[in-house]
């Protein structure tokens, strides 16, 4: 399993396997990356770090403009979640993941009260003011790299997170 | 698929590859029940007017009329997942 300080890893895509598994599935849909950035190292213990959230599952406040599910090509847009917000604030707009046991209890997909609490005991330093969501369906990795990211990222950095945990829906 | 393989269908005129594609969105990635899904679509907005109700026709031709094309083929997919869901034969997994 490829782990994040192991130096053998970086610069490789992870789980190279998984392409062709799409691939077949999708034909076209192959992603190649030749400039795979690695994975930062951490630079302050994780107990004194602000730790930011990044999320595929499209997660959102309620009433703030849906995620554009209906769009061919996909949604390039991305929310702001509070780390102070409860679930029941909270909801889901997607259609390509299974949500029944998210909507029983969203922590399985957008763990935000996991987070408040490890923040509570310490074991993180704190949390950004924002988490971050979007939806994972988007067919140009080009303009999702080019916007998106670059829009969360540039949203992380202003947020002052030291670290961010990333997670796919 | 890529949005490049896309538009490589597109410009070869490869309309095999965009149905397919068309399909299997509507259909989350199932190219079958995604053609299901398109006549779904339809059925369902061909029962709202078999009674002739009285609709809005001035909104559909101003609409028809000013906006532009893109905005209406973005409409045309939103108002393909509203009469699934109007159906209620909803086979996604999550929420508009």
């Amino acid at each position: 399993m490829a782990h994040s300080n192991d130096t053998a890893n970086e610069g490789r895509q992870l789980r190279p396997g998984l392409w062709a598994t799409i691939n077949e599935r999708y034909p076209g849909s192959m992603i190649t990356k030749d400039d795979f950035v690695p994975l930062a190292r951490p630079h302050k213990p994780l107990s004194e770090a602000r730790l930011s959230f990044v999320s595929s599952a499209g997660v959102q406040p309620v009433g703030t403009l849906p995620f554009d599910v209906a769009h061919p090509v996909g949604d390039y847009s991305f929310r702001r979640v509070p780390s102070t917000a409860t679930p029941a604030g909270l909801e889901i707009h997607q259609i390509k993941y299974p949500t029944h046991g998210a909507l029983k209890d969203l922590n399985v997909i957008f763990p935000i009260e996991r987070l408040q609490e490890l923040a509570a005991e310490g074991v993180i330093g704190s949390l950004t003011p924002s988490l971050f969501s979007f939806i994972g369906y988007n067919m140009d990795p080009e303009r999702f790299e080019r916007t998106l990211a670059a829009d969360i990222a540039d949203a992380v950095v202003a947020d002052g997170a030291d670290a961010v945990l990333l997670s796919p829906a | 698929m890529s949005l490049q393989y896309l538009k490589e269908a597109v410009r070869d005129g490869d309309t095999e590859k965009l149905i397919r594609y068309v399909r299997l969105h509507l259909g989350d990635g199932n190219e079958a029940a995604g053609r299901k899904e398109i006549d779904k679509a339809w059925i369902e907005a061909l029962k709202l007017l078999l009674d002739v109700p009285p609709t809005d026709r001035e909104f559909i031709n101003d609409t028809l009329k000013e906006k532009d094309a893109a905005t209406l083929a973005h409409l045309f997919f939103d108002l393909h997942f509203y009469f699934v869901k109007h159906s209620g034969a909803w086979i996604h997994d999550g929420t508009l």
